[in-house]
């Protein structure tokens, strides 16, 4: 019954979701109000569709319904409710369904918010949200059902994926890639609707921005998730192993983060429209790109779905989508290119400029290498893979290149800086650069990667603290407020800029931490005996047992554990484990992380024989791996801290202006 | 001239297309064997209903070597296929599964569950067989001919293309 019910829901939800296409585009065009009111009251009725057919899958989860095909290979009578739960998302036909869900959310919310606002540009958003949403209902109608049924029942299912029951972060990562993908499909339909209206104004990059660094920041967060769960989980003590489903993520932030760039030029020089929104549909395409490789079995990956039918839909979505939208920009491109006068060298818009041109040359780049075994095989028959050597070589320049930008960027001025706004700036980052990288070598750090990085960070990091202080110190003199008055007033009146300064800082965090863990990292690999002792980097780790016992909340799992104690920095016992689940041929590592400020402990156990006691493993001793995380969670605050809607009113803000000589407009970054 | 820029999107979305297209229908993981055209391996094995079979049983008949496991989901999308090449085919060919990386139980209770066809079952429990073979992992399929030649692999489920496909190439059902 209540697979039924959910399967109605899709076959409901596709009729709406084309209904509301149809009538957007018709009240658009006659400007007949309530069919656009309809057309909405449709979005919202598609949500309440998903959200009927995620519950009723979700039921069928719960309760081991294994007559619904999908329960029956990702669930098991002994499988835990919070697995069962969480295990809406953890294959094919189940995540298109949490993926509508979140995307009919967005479309409803974007459609509700903007009710009463831009009467020309929501139509044609509502048309663009409701079409691509017909197209998730539609795969899930036909190639991708995920209420298939099977006879006979079987009496017990093949249960879930073992990598995905093994952490607690499967309830965390993909929703949140998830929320950050579907809602890229928002800016999107902004940019549709402008190039349809021809409303490619400020106004719309305005608009645009917010409801890109909204989803942005899920996105951030859920590769940022995704990594910190690919680090506890799989055991090979590594984070980011330039996997094409890593990759699919990274490009469509890529090209968000060069959008969230562009526009700020865009915006105060009129230039760089027609730019801009090519990014937003190239974001958007690459969201499709990414779901399309993962899922249709083209590219081999470790987290690549099983091979369905879907593929040639998800091809023809995306060949649409990229052909429609181009040709609404070409049709537009005399009337939004032009515009804008030309600026110097060094001037904030050069520094955009440049920015733009890395990232998408580190889009291009990840795109390539990630197609490369696919496009060798289809030219020459040859199969290769290309690996993270390759990736690395490539990627880690342009990327030191644009952590440079991030620094000089934000101080330059708009038009054109003198050598003595250069000088004044720039004087004391680079010598806190030179002064404290001089100290890291004198402390013994060597690797000129760590310590590159580290100049590096100190240098931006300088500049922007200088940035703030400068800022807070004119305010404080002119309003006579003290010191942390003033700041807190200058960064909350300015919380784009100031946000933005702090998702830079997170990102430099991320930086130093990434270079150090993987330029300074030891790792061994040892055979105990049982009681024996190995020392790796300062740790004295010793075999105390070897222990056979199946899991506690679910008995068809068995693990083989290796208790474990260690002496060093930090001390304890901790225990690594494989784990035989029946759903898995190999058995999965479990491996065992202590995290502290300086350096994680992180084991994993590579063989044990219970019968001696002995045990093989792999350990790790990984430097600043935790400040990655720390700095995913600044990037994260910050982005919040730009979205959080200003209290400001328009007229103080112009009063404010004029009283306040802060060194550069308020309205930028 | 400005009629040229609409060049972008033919000259964009064609080869895209194109590329993603060439991909389809093709398994990314798939290596090709280095058994084709070579003598198949040599084998004499226990059965799960406890009897023998070896390579000489089987001499003068083409036959399928089909690897498989309880704990794989796609072997049971196949199951069927196989099922009725052995029925269909009669004594023309051989059909014999390999326990890849599974218990005799397990397995038992699979066949009751998805329906034992009759074909032998071997048990492979060092995974000697299948490291003959070279199987990277459930279900794969080796298709010998009746002089004892690996003609081809199926990487994956079998469908009844495929399974008609490679049938032909050891000259089965022709």
């Amino acid at each position: 019954m209540i697979p039924t019910i959910g399967h109605a829901a899709i076959v409901v939800g596709l009729a709406l979701t084309v209904y509301a296409a149809v009538a957007f585009v018709v009240g658009a065009r006659g400007g007949d109000g309530r069919l656009l009111v309809s057309a909405r009251r449709a979005v919202i009725g598609t949500f309440a569709c998903a959200a009927i057919g995620s519950a009723a899958m979700m039921a069928s989860l719960l309760t081991h319904d294994f007559s619904v095909r999908y329960v029956a290979e990702n669930n098991a009578t002994t499988t835990p409710p919070f697995i069962s739960a969480i295990s809406l998302w953890a294959a094919l036909e189940g995540s298109i369904l949490f993926w509508t869900l979140l995307a009919t959310g967005w479309a409803s919310l974007v459609l509700w918010w903007n009710r009463d606002r831009h009467p020309a540009l929501m139509p044609w958003v509502g048309a663009t949200l409701a079409s691509v949403n017909a197209f998730f209902f539609a795969v899930m109608t036909w190639p991708g059902n995920p209420f298939v049924r099977t006879t006979p029942v079987a009496a017990e299912g093949i249960g879930p994926n073992a990598l995905l029951q093994n952490h607690p972060f499967m309830a965390l990562h993909p929703p949140m890639l998830y929320l950050g993908y579907t809602g890229l499909a928002v800016p999107f339909a902004f940019g549709v609707a402008a190039l349809v209206t021809g409303r490619l104004d400020e106004a719309w990059l305005r608009i645009v921005r917010r409801w890109t660094l909204i989803p942005w920041t899920f996105l951030s967060l859920g590769i940022v998730a995704g990594a910190w769960w690919s680090y506890e989980v799989l055991g090979w003590g590594g984070y980011w192993a330039w996997d094409p489903v890593e990759n699919a993520a990274l490009l469509p932030w890529l090209t968000a983060t060069a959008f969230i760039h562009s526009s700020m030029v865009a915006e105060r020089r009129s230039s760089l429209k027609a730019w801009t929104a090519a990014l937003v549909i190239a974001t958007f395409v690459l969201t499709l790109v990414g779901t399309f490789l993962t899922r249709s079995g083209i590219l081999a990956s470790v987290h690549s779905f099983t091979e369905s039918g879907i593929g040639p839909w998800f091809l023809a979505a995306i060949l649409l989508a990229l052909g429609i939208a181009l040709s609404l920009l070409v049709w537009r491109l005399p009337q939004v290119t032009g515009g804008g006068r030309p600026s110097g060298l060094l001037s904030r818009e050069s520094a955009f400029l440049f920015n733009n041109v890395l990232f998408l040359g580190l889009t291009f780049a990840v795109l390539f290498g990630t197609l490369l075994p696919l496009i060798a095989v289809s030219t020459s028959g040859a199969t290769i893979s290309v690996g993270r050597v390759w990736f690395d070589r490539v990627t880690v320049p342009i990327v030191i290149a644009l952590l440079f930008l991030m620094g000089i960027g934000p101080a330059l001025p708009w038009g054109q800086a003198s050598w003595r706004t250069i000088r004044e700036r720039f004087t004391v980052p680079l010598l806190a650069a030179a002064i404290i990288s001089a100290g890291a070598f004198v402390l013994g750090i060597r690797d000129t990667g760590p310590l590159g990085i580290l100049a590096l960070a100190v240098f931006v990091g300088a500049i922007m603290i200088d940035e703030v202080v400068r800022g807070a110190r004119s305010r404080a003199r002119a309003r006579g407020e003290n010191g942390a008055t003033a700041t807190w007033r200058l960064t909350t009146r300015n919380r784009r800029r100031y946000g933005g300064y702090a998702v830079h800082l997170g990102i430099l965090v991320m930086a130093v931490a990434i270079a150090v863990s993987s330029g300074l990292a030891t790792d061994r690999t040892v055979t105990l005996a049982a009681g024996e002792s190995a020392t790796i980097a300062g740790y004295r780790i010793t075999n105390e047992r070897v222990v056979v016992e199946p899991l506690s909340n679910d008995a068809r799992v068995i693990e083989t554990r290796a208790e474990l104690t260690y002496e060093g920095s930090q001390s304890g016992s901790l225990a690594t484990a494989q784990r035989d689940y029946p759903s898995s041929a190999t058995p999965i590592a479990t491996p065992a992380v202590r995290t502290s400020l300086a350096e994680d402990l992180y084991v994993t156990l590579l063989a044990a024989d219970p019968a001696t006691g002995s045990v093989t493993l792999h350990i790790f001793v990984n430097p600043l791996v935790v400040w990655i995380w720390i700095g995913g969670a600044i990037v994260g605050l910050g982005a919040v801290f730009a979205i959080w809607p200003e209290r400001r009113v328009r007229t103080m803000a112009v009063a404010e202006r004029r009283a306040v000589p802060v060194p550069t407009t308020p309205e930028g970054a | 001239m400005r009629g040229l820029r609409w060049l972008i999107v033919p000259a964009l979305v064609i080869p895209i297309g194109l590329l993603f297209l060439s991909g389809f229908g093709r398994d990314p993981s798939e290596i090709p064997s280095p058994l084709i055209g070579r003598p198949a391996p040599e084998w004499t094995q226990a059965t799960l209903d406890g009897g023998t079979l070896s390579t000489e049983d089987l001499a003068g008949r083409p036959y399928v070597v089909n690897f498989w496991a309880s704990w794989c989901g796609p072997c049971v999308d196949e199951h069927p296929v196989l099922a009725s090449a052995s029925t269909d085919h009669g004594d023309e060919l051989a059909v014999v599964g390999v326990l890849y990386q599974d218990t005799t139980a397990d397995a038992t209770a699979w066949l009751v569950e998805h329906g034992d066809a009759g074909y032998p079952n071997l048990l492979d429990g060092d995974g000697a067989l299948a490291i003959d073979y070279g199987v990277t992992g459930p279900p794969e399929s080796y298709f010998v001919d009746a002089g004892g030649i690996v003609r081809a692999k199926q990487f994956g489920p079998l469908t009844d293309e495929s399974m008609a496909q490679h049938l032909a190439e050891i000259g089965v059902g022709e």
